[in-house]
């Protein structure tokens, strides 16, 4: 057998394991219109229940199977529909996507919490058989045989499903027009909750099937798996099962075959082989047909829904405006007051860090919140902006602050850099690729030396200005807060001015804004910009917080996706959220301590309540603190004047709600 | 949690084991062991004095540590405040010191990313006179524990822990993660291996840890590098391409630098191609993984820098381990035995201190230790030079894998530990087994 057909032959079954997790996350975008990164969680569920029932409960295969499989996948499924993705059904891919990293986040926490953190060795195989196919040079053994059967024969079922059964036309119609579906007599609701169910089973199966590669159960390497499936989906244009097998299967093939030909202490090898999965996902982004021209799936009849509520911070009346300016100025005053004469050294490094991160946080008011753009890869270009004030400090002797400086300068330039060829994808795709980037930092650019400095975290020293040294965290705090308030103070000017009207212009209709001289594309890089030059500028601060640049405990893409998690839900327009939200991020899980929770469940509880936090950006869209403001201004007015007009996005009394309807109607 | 700090703490736990540990000529006498230098008589130890210290009360000296207990893979870190409860038992089930008891009184986990943040509340809210243990998968926190002057004790997985004077890891401080160590030639040659395989992920612990591993087979020849794989990426389940060509070009022992998943699917791959190569897992002494993973794991060999559990006539260190380990409910584990060695070098400094003991006395009485082996348990370690300097001897035991445990190998009863000198140009035969100062 030739050296390259054994290679091919050889890249297979990992290939199905992709193809397996891509078929997962094709299914559920199909059937749902949701791009369900918690699939990888979803499979934790299930391998963790079948460790416990199997090595822990000692029940035979077959009954833990059919419980973790059978029972707990589709019910799983169930539940998310009923309480979730059935209210999301007519959302947009940003909402859904959204809700999918929140249960991302809590659904793993949750699980621990009765299945435990400790280790879980050896997770069992479906089959436990100590058969080895061997033909030739090839060996395959019995979990590979079953998973490589158990892929081609979901491939070949779910084609079938989606081409010649009336269910599987009734799941896309559903997703395509639940209303469209409707009036046709499809019980919209039952098919979407069979969809999930479905696809929730393929999770299981892959939980219990996957988790035999690792030698412990985590929900980290189902995550893995799945990051590392995303190019096979994109192959597949996310909507094609067979495709999306093709692709699995190219990939572990193109793997294994790097591996055999390319010179393992090459410079291409130490590059390409680690950052493969992602530079396919970044490459068929841009160029795969299909994939370049992104396609939101949309309701035809979601017409039919009253229109949003307008984004109150723009419209509100002057007063209520100075009103909420005043009191968050208070607030923050009094509390920068209070914790600098109040907190102790623990709280006070909490309170900084969380300030830091607002920071950091403020980057997503200009990309999401103005330009309505979505970036996996925030925590990246805080990464940059930290390894740059290392390097710039220990290579040039500057101060830090002129470091941090030039940090956000090449944070911004990478930035830009990066949404040149990205910017134009959108939507969901954009969210993938800047997933893919910050993939790529970590594995390909992180590790250079060069960049990192090598074993030892690189050191950032306090910044020191005339006689004021910042060594002491007080001092330093009052420099954040220095920072933090600029920081606000520029996003707010250019969401006041001029940045921000052309960003809302081109958020609302590109097409309309470029009738009006607006160049669509310049606008989105400049926010892409502007947006990494914050987070870039935080990220330093924070190393310099810190005393080094600490990659894996505050920089790594995970962080990106919480932090999405967190602003997005809090309210990514609103400043005060973003900061609230830094803080909340820092805080929250040590007050949870404070009411008596165990200190290793808080950090859990707290996550959990993070991610379920998402579900409510369906109903609240704007963020719960716009929501809790607004909703407190209305009840502070209605107090105060009970005679007066409804605020922008209130629901009106409804004997005026009628005679606004005949005034509207009149006109 | 994102899977690089998920898979960082088996990288650096098998890089610490990798490098050898810290010891001394064991035939050395000196300040350490049982009788370290200015340790206290005996009628010192009831003596009671008002000490004006963090966390030390008229009745007590209260101590808190911080582990991983909840991070991304599992791994039962707190284990490590087990040994330090049972160490502390012991000493208080004999009065206690300086008519104190010693209490653990905060036990904090960093879940991995907040180290630095609880390494601030043990010194600021817990106001601990000292800390231990620490068995955190990153030491963020290194900085101000060093910078605050409390002594602190811990398990040796972190570069931070070099430097600072008031920084004690169980196996010293200062990690050389790429210097060529003699431990792997050694065990090629003793196995008759002619040819090996380094294989290792592409990051910079991981590769430095191999590049340590072909220098040493550059330094000491005893086998050809005859494959090396270090590009391999995080999460790698399939190694079927780099054991077909390792089969190809006749390996015998293959030597790791990677997290339990690497090893185990290693391991697998070496199993479905029938290749009998040896597989040296520097970080695998854990019994639940041996026991779990036993036909696959079989007559690997697995590198301790303390006595293993199964040596026969254990170091007086093990024995009182085992028993007060056993007496207080904790778990026989590395983890255990980081925090007792931790509160072991505490004690002794305590003692070393005197009545009117204070951090910096504690602190400058270790740093006099110039051979600590915690009653045989460890080689020793020279903490006059082990903050800054590697130890010009590389020690260990190396147990083998067998039916689901282990077997200590090369040792003699009361001698568990082999050593070398890093500085030979020629590997001896067979190392004369040594038991540390103590013995």
């Amino acid at each position: 057998m030739s050296e390259l057909l054994i290679s091919v032959i050889r890249g297979i079954p990992v290939g199905c394991v992709f193809a397996l997790m891509a078929t997962g996350i094709v299914l559920t975008y199909k059937t749902s219109g949701v791009f369900n990164l918690a699939f990888g969680a979803q499979a934790f569920v299930s391998a963790a229940v079948y460790y416990e029932l199997v090595i822990r409960r000692s029940w035979p295969s077959g009954a833990a199977l059919v419980v973790a499989v059978i029972v707990v996948g589709p019910m799983l499924g169930l539940v998310l529909d009923r309480l979730l993705y059935r209210h999301l059904r007519s959302a947009r891919t940003l909402p859904k996507l959204v809700v999918s990293l929140g249960l991302l986040v809590a659904i793993p926490q949750t699980v621990k919490l009765w299945f435990g953190s400790g280790s879980a060795f050896n997770p069992p195989g479906v089959i436990r058989s100590d058969y080895v196919l061997r033909v030739g040079e090839i060996s395959l053994d019995t979990n590979q045989l079953v998973t490589i059967a158990i892929t081609a024969a979901s491939v070949a079922v779910l084609t079938v499903l989606f081409r010649s059964t009336n269910l599987g036309l009734q799941m896309r119609a559903v997703v395509e027009s639940a209303r469209m579906a409707e009036l046709n007599g499809v019980n919209a609701d039952r098919v979407g909750s069979v969809s999930w169910m479905f696809s929730s089973l393929l999770a299981a199966l892959a939980g219990v099937l996957l988790a035999p590669l690792f030698a412990q159960i985590s929900e980290v390497h189902f995550f893995t798996l799945l990051v590392a499936a995303l190019a096979a989906a994109a192959f597949g244009r996310l909507s094609s099962i067979p495709l999306t097998l093709a692709g699995g299967l190219a990939l572990g093939v193109l793997q294994a075959t790097l591996a055999g030909y390319l010179p393992s202490d090459s410079v291409l090898a130490q590059g390409l082989r680690p950052s493969l999965p992602f530079l396919a996902l970044f490459l068929l982004l841009l160029f795969w047909p299909g994939l370049r021209q992104p396609r939101e799936l949309s309701d035809p009849l979601g017409g039919v829904d009253p229109p949003p509520p307008a984004p109150p911070a723009a419209i509100r009346n002057r007063t209520v405006v100075l009103a909420t300016r005043g009191v968050v100025i208070g607030f923050v005053a009094g509390a920068s007051v209070l914790a600098l004469t109040t907190l102790d050294p623990f709280w006070t490094s909490v309170v900084t860090k969380g300030v830091i991160l607002g920071t950091i946080f403020l980057s997503f008011v200009i990309l999401t919140g103005l330009s309505g753009q979505i970036s996996l890869c925030q925590a990246t270009f805080a990464a940059v902006g930290a390894f740059t004030v290392a390097r710039v400090v220990e290579l040039t002797g500057v101060s830090v602050l002129t470091a941090l400086l030039v940090g956000a300068a090449v944070s911004a330039a990478v930035g830009a850099l990066i949404a040149l060829p990205a910017i134009r994808l959108g939507g969901i795709h954009l969210a993938l690729a800047t997933l893919a980037l910050a993939l790529m930092f970590e594995y390909v650019v992180r590790p250079l030396d060069l960049v990192s400095g090598g074993f030892h975290p690189p050191r950032v020293p306090r910044p020191q200005i005339g006689s004021i040294d910042f060594t002491d965290d007080r001092v330093f705090f009052v420099l954040t807060l220095v920072l933090a308030t600029t920081v606000s103070l520029l996003v707010w000017a250019w969401k006041r001015g001029a940045t921000g009207r052309t960003l809302d212009a081109v958020r609302g209709s590109e097409i309309a804004a470029s009738s009006v001289g607006i160049n669509p594309f310049g606008s989105k890089v400049l926010a892409f910009s502007l947006s990494a030059g914050i987070a870039g500028l935080g990220g330093g601060l924070l190393a310099s917080f810190e005393g080094r640049v600490n990659y894996d405990a505050n920089y790594t893409f995970f962080f990106g996706l919480v932090w999405v998690v967190l602003v997005v839900t809090l309210g990514s327009r609103s400043i005060p959220a973003a900061i609230t939200a830094g803080v909340a991020f820092m805080a929250f899980p040590r007050l949870l301590g404070l009411v008596g929770l165990d200190q290793s469940m808080s950090q859990a509880v707290a996550f959990i309540l993070f991610g379920l936090g998402a579900v409510t950006y369906a109903k609240h869209p704007e963020g719960i603190v716009e929501a809790h403001t607004r909703a407190s201004l209305a009840w502070a007015v209605r107090k105060l004047a009970p005679d007066r007009r409804p605020l922008a996005g209130e629901h009106p009394p409804p004997e005026r709600a009628v005679r606004s309807a005949h005034v509207g109607a009149g006109r | 949690m994102s899977k690089r700090i998920a898979t960082l703490v088996a990288l650096l736990a098998l890089l610490a084991a990798a490098c050898g540990n810290a010891g001394t000529d064991s035939n050395a006498t000196g300040g350490g062991g049982n009788a370290p230098t200015g340790t206290a008589t005996a009628t010192d130890l009831t003596r009671k004095v008002p000490v004006d210290q963090p966390g030390v009360t008229d009745t007590e000296i209260r101590v808190g540590g911080v582990v991983s207990k909840t991070n991304p893979l599992g791994g039962n870190y707190d284990d490590a405040f087990d040994g330090v409860r049972a160490y502390f038992e012991m000493i208080n089930a004999q009065g206690g010191i300086y008519g104190r008891r010693l209490v653990l009184a905060a036990e904090r986990d960093d879940q991995v990313v907040n180290n630095q943040q609880e390494v601030q509340a043990l010194i600021s809210q817990d106001k601990v006179f000292a800390i231990l243990p620490v068995a955190t998968l990153l030491f963020t926190g290194a900085d101000l524990a060093a910078t605050s002057g409390t002594p602190t004790f811990g398990w040796t997985i972190n570069p931070e822990w070099a430097g600072p004077p008031n920084l004690f890891g169980d196996r010293g401080g200062e990690l050389c993660f790429d210097c060529p160590t003699p431990v792997v030639p050694w065990l090629a040659k003793d196995a008759g291996a002619k040819k090996v395989a380094v294989l290792a992920y592409n990051v910079p612990q991981s590769k430095r840890c191999a590049e340590g591993i072909i220098a040493s087979f550059r330094r000491w020849p005893t086998a050809e590098v005859a494959f090396q794989d270090l590009a391999l990426s995080y999460g790698v389940t399939d190694f079927s391409v780099q054991v077909g060509k390792m089969k190809q070009a006749g390996v015998e022992l293959v030597t790791t630098c990677m997290d339990l998943n690497g090893v185990t699917n290693l391991a697998r791959e070496l199993d479905k191609q029938q290749l009998s190569a040896v597989q040296y897992m520097p970080n695998a002494y854990d019994h639940d993984f041996a026991k779990r993973f036993a036909d696959l794991v079989e007559g690997s060999l697995v590198l301790t820098w303390f006595a293993p559990f199964e040596v026969p006539d254990p170091p007086e260190g093990t024995k009182r381990y085992f028993e007060w380990i056993d007496r207080t409910g904790g778990t026989r584990s590395e983890l255990s035995m980081s925090g007792w060695l931790a509160a072991d070098l505490f004690y002794r400094g305590l003692v070393a201190a005197g009545p009117e003991f204070t951090q910096q006395k504690v602190i400058d009485a270790i740093n006099t230790f110039d051979n600590w082996t915690a009653d045989g348990s460890i080689p020793g370690v020279d903490w006059t030079i082990a903050h800054k300097q590697r130890p010009p001897l590389s020690c260990g035991a190396i147990s083998r894998i067998d039916n689901g445990g282990f077997v200590p190998l090369y040792g003699e009863a009361g001698r568990p530990f082999i050593c070398f000198d890093v500085e030979a140009d020629q590997l001896p035969d067979r190392p004369e087994p040594t038991a540390g100062a103590t013995r």
